[in-house]
Order: structure tokens, then sequence, then C-alpha cells
């Protein structure tokens, strides 16, 4: 496997807080999952790579250049940051078209990369709409959108699922998972162990800002059978999403949230219930979903336990 | 679903070196400039900026019921020197310019702009373009507009004379409006919270303008002033424009501030690190 993004004995730490330690690693081609719980150092690993931070100590290269401080990179490298910011008076189309502009494409081109990139995220009906109107779905597919509309070489999604609906979700996998199979490389981060494992099989898994273990997510999930998944979904008809999915043999409990709106669910098997809710999430109206990481932090416990 | 391949021929970019300069700061400048003009800050500094054109006019009403020594052009000396030049200007820059950085730390959005194959400079130098036409489209044609109404009350002969004034005046409105947003940009990239140290600079450090001796060399406003030719009468407050300093030097230090501030503040932009709280 050819490096693409490599830290060497890297370390990154804000005043007295080490967010990363001592990490040496590489990525290469294909899709390679970041997994950690929240506050474990995923993020700052990426911003490390996009640029964004330099490291305290030791190296971090991206496609053989020093990441920080060199912004020619990102020609060739795609950022979908986690945080939910844009700037909202402008319109789908408007967005891209400038951050294609800053990429340096002429106007005829970023017109055709941004429809393209639209048309790629499902949103080119509402390409006229301003993002302040978008919904949390949409506007991670823009982010998304603008990730991938100057056709990079490496690509680092941060938290790419978080909030999308059951199917947007899946399409945003079967993407992520084509640009892994065409040779980019992708580094995707995410504290949902079955998100990862619906993209790739590789991962690197890190907690307090170490790099635990690297390699085949599916000994991971042996680990993980033993808890159970949490998901939270947030649906226009709650009731009706709950008589599809409490009777599931892989649903262990159900419970509606204070606000009427939200359904948690915890099921035994990820797998399967994320594949049965997708017809039951779009007669029920569900916009937004998510996991929260109890329970893969306590599967962190149990490894750095053993 | 994949990325997109680009068109044949249509990737032109050299992929191994960041945008041009001038093209990443022309596309940071349109990005900036529609948020700039349509944001509430607007709305405030076209009140701010604009207040003398209505006032201007309430003079020309009441003008029979003042001394016959206040004219209309001296009054439109006060409204350059005391509103403009002093207070109104400075202000705008502080509001607009220490927000150019600030805006997009807080609204999360720098992130965009620093994953992008552009020198931090261009991003820095297109926002600060941005800043310099909105304020400028604001403050011109509300000088303007004072200066006819108050130097036409009583007719439009003797308006011909001060008309070099007018084009002096508003070169030292840009200048105010650069040097001061110059520094401006400067504290918004130093300091996180740079509204309440940039309001003590203009309304408690500036106040060295009036000092006596040497003092008023350490201020911008004491440089900007003395470009300003027309005065207002002889009496009264006339008294706090005793230092008139060489124009040579006043061009000379206003000069050098705008060049030290602007590269201070496009050093400190280009090394820093933007870490955004989740």
């Amino acid at each position: 496997m050819t490096a693409t993004l490599e830290y060497v004995r890297a370390s990154r730490w804000y005043g007295p807080v080490i967010a990363l330690n001592d990490v040496t690693t590489t990525v290469g081609p294909g899709v390679t999952g970041l997994l950690g719980p929240n506050g474990a150092g995923k993020s700052t690993f990426l911003k490390l790579a996009a640029g964004q931070l330099a490291p305290s100590q030791g190296e971090v290269r991206v496609l053989g250049k020093a990441a920080w401080g060199s912004p020619e990179l990102f020609h060739r490298v795609g950022v979908c940051p986690e945080t939910d910011a844009f700037w909202e008076g402008l319109t789908g189309l408007q967005f891209l078209m400038a951050l294609l502009r800053l990429t340096g494409f002429d106007d005829a081109e970023c017109r055709r990369r941004a429809d393209h990139a639209l048309e790629q995220v499902a949103l080119t009906e509402a390409r006229d709409r301003k993002i302040g109107g978008y919904s949390k779905g949409m506007r991670q597919r823009i982010k998304m959108a603008q990730s991938l509309a100057h056709d990079p070489q490496v690509l680092l999604l941060d938290e790419p699922l978080s909030g999308m609906d059951p199917v947007n979700r899946r399409r945003t996998v079967d993407l992520v998972k084509k640009l892994g199979r065409e040779g980019r490389t992708v580094l995707v981060s995410s504290h949902i162990l079955h998100e990862v494992e619906a993209m790739t099989r590789r991962v690197l898994l890190i907690h307090n800002g170490r790099i635990l273990a690297e390699g085949d997510v599916r000994e991971i999930r042996d680990l993980m059978d033993e808890h159970p998944h949490t998901v939270a979904l947030r649906a226009r008809d709650p009731r009706a999403l709950a008589r599809a999915v409490v009777g599931a043999p892989h649903v262990l409990s159900l419970t509606f949230g204070a606000e009427g709106e939200w359904v948690t669910v915890q099921t035994a098997r990820p797998d399967e219930f994320y594949s049965a809710v997708v017809d039951a999430a779009v007669e029920a109206g569900v916009s937004e979903m998510y996991s929260p990481d109890e329970n893969l932090e306590s599967v962190f416990k149990y490894l750095v336990a053993r | 679903m994949s990325a997109i391949p680009a068109a044949p021929g249509a990737d032109t970019r050299d992929q191994g070196r960041a945008v041009p300069f001038f093209r990443a700061g022309r596309a940071v400048f349109d990005l900036s400039l529609e948020g700039m003009v349509w944001s509430r800050r607007s709305l405030l500094m076209i009140l701010l900026l604009g207040l003398p054109a209505p006032l201007a006019l309430l003079f020309r009403i009441f003008i029979t019921r003042l001394p016959p020594r206040v004219g209309g052009f001296d009054f439109y000396g006060i409204v350059i020197a005391f509103y403009y030049v002093r207070n109104a200007l400075p202000l705008a820059a502080l509001f607009y310019a220490t927000a150019l950085v600030a805006d997009e730390v807080e609204g999360k959005t720098i992130t965009y702009l620093l994953t992008r194959p552009i020198q931090r400079m261009s991003v820095l130098a297109g926002k600060f373009a941005a800043y310099l036409v909105t304020t400028l489209a604001l403050a011109l044609p509300a000088v303007v507009l004072t200066f006819f109404l108050l130097t036409t009350i009583r007719g439009w002969s003797g308006m011909g004379s001060h008309v070099p004034d007018l084009f002096r005046d508003m070169g030292v409105v840009a200048l105010t409006l650069v040097t001061y947003g110059a520094f401006f940009t400067l504290m918004g990239v130093l300091l996180r919270r740079p509204v309440i140290p940039g309001l003590l600079f203009l309304f408690v450090w500036e106040l060295l303008a009036n000092a006596p001796g040497y003092l008023p060399r350490f201020t911008i406003t004491a440089y900007l002033r003395s470009l300003i030719h027309h005065r207002p009468p002889d009496e009264g407050m006339a008294e706090i424009f005793a230092q008139v300093l060489p124009t040579a030097l006043c061009l000379e230090a206003v000069g050098a501030m705008i060049v030290v501030f602007l590269a201070g503040a496009a050093w400190i932009f280009s090394t820093r690190e933007y870490v955004l709280d989740q």
C-alpha cells in the first residue's frame, strides 16, 4: 500500500491537554475508518492532515508534503468538516460556485462542477434555496458536495453521516465506497462502528489521543455485539415508525422522546436494523438519525482493559 | 455517484502551486462583498455614516436662526473633521475590519477558506478589499450629499470654489478608512475580542491628538485631521486644531502605518491556527 497520509511520531496538544499522543501510522488509497468515541482525538487527527493544525511534535505528510503550510495540497485534498457551519445567506449553488472559484476554476467550469456535485448529493432541486433553509441532512450533503466538487485524490470526512436520514445515509455510504474503489484515499471519522463498517473494513481505532489498533473492523464488531446499539430517529410520524420496527426480533427496546418527534431504539443487530428501517423511515418521514456513542465507549473501555 | 472529473481541457490549474494571489483574492472579495453589504452591520453603518445628510437638511432649514458668521461650508468642515474623520469612519472601520476574520471564526466558516489551495494572505486581501468597497460606498455618497446640501444654502454660485476641498476630503475619507481599517484588521487577527480594546483606542488613546508636544504623533487621527485643509471657524473648538502637522509627514506616516498594520495582520493570519470549538 502506498502511503498517502503519513503520521510520524505526531503529537498535538492544546495547552496542557494532549489531543494526539505520539502517533505513527499511514493511510493509503481506499476507505479507512477513523473510529473512536467523542474526545478521542479523531478531529485533531483529521485537522492535522487537513493542514488546519500544526503538529506540536513530529510530522504529518499528505501526498509527500508537510500538511501544515502547503495550501497547494488542497487542489488534491477535499475536506468535509464536522462543524455545521455555512454562509447561511448563500444558496447551495452559490456556495459550491464560490468554493470552486477559490479552487482556481473558471466560471464555466465552476458551474459545470457545481451542477454535477449537486446532482451527486441529490440537491439539484434545492440548489437555488438558501442554505439557511436546508434541513440537517441537506446541510450535511452540501458539505459533502463541496469536498468532492474539485475531484480530489484525498478526502478527509469528519462525521459525514451525522444527522442524515436513512435514505441519504445509504446514498452517502455508497458514494464513499465508490470513491474508495476509484483509488482515492478516503479517511472517514465516526464514533459509530456500524457506520464505518458499512463503508470499509479497514479501521484505525483511536482513544485518548493514541491509535489503539489498526486493522479489520470485524474483530471490533465481534466485541461490539455484546453491547446493544442505540439509535435515535426524528420522525414526522414517530408512532408509525414505532409500529413498523417494534415487532422486529433485533429490536430490544423502544422509547419516545420528550418532544414527541424522537424515537430511541435499542437493537442487538444494528446491520439488520439499518437495513430494515429504510422503508419505514420514508413512510414515517424520518428527517434525522444519530447514534450516541456510549456503546462504543464501553467497547473501548473493554479494549483498554485487555 | 462519484467525484467530478474535469471536462477535457477544462482543468487548467497548476496543481503544484496555490491559486494565483489576485485570482484568489478576487474570489474571496466576491464571496465576502455580498455578505458584508447585506448584513445587519451595514444597516447600522448606513445610519452612522448617513446621519450628516439629514442634519445638513435641518441646518439648511434652520440656518436663518443661527448667527450669520456660521456658514454652510464651516458647518461642513466640522462634519468632516469631527464627525467623519474623528468618529464615524474609525467606528465603521472598527466594526467592519475587526470582523473580517473574527466573523469567519465565530461562524466556523473559516475552515472552508483555509482548506482551499490559496495563500492565506489572499483571503485577508480579498476581505480587506470588500471592506473598503463597502465602507466607501456607504461613506462617499453621504459626504457628497452633505457637501451639496451645506454649500448651496445661499445658491450655487459660491459652491464652485469649494469643490477642490470636496475632492480632498473624499481622499481623506478614503485614507481614514484604509488606515483605521488596516489597524483594526491587525487587532482583529491579534485579539479574540477586539471591539472593547478598539473602542478604548478610539476614545481614550486617540485623545492624545489634542495633547501638547509630540504626543499627537503617537495617534492616527492627528495625521488624518491635519490633511483636512479647510477649518471650522477660528473660535471655540478651533483650539484643538492648533497642531497641524505637515502634509508630507502625514502622508508618509499614514502610508507607513498602513503597510505595517497590514503586513502584521497578514503575517499573523498566515501563521495562526484556527482551532474551532465543536
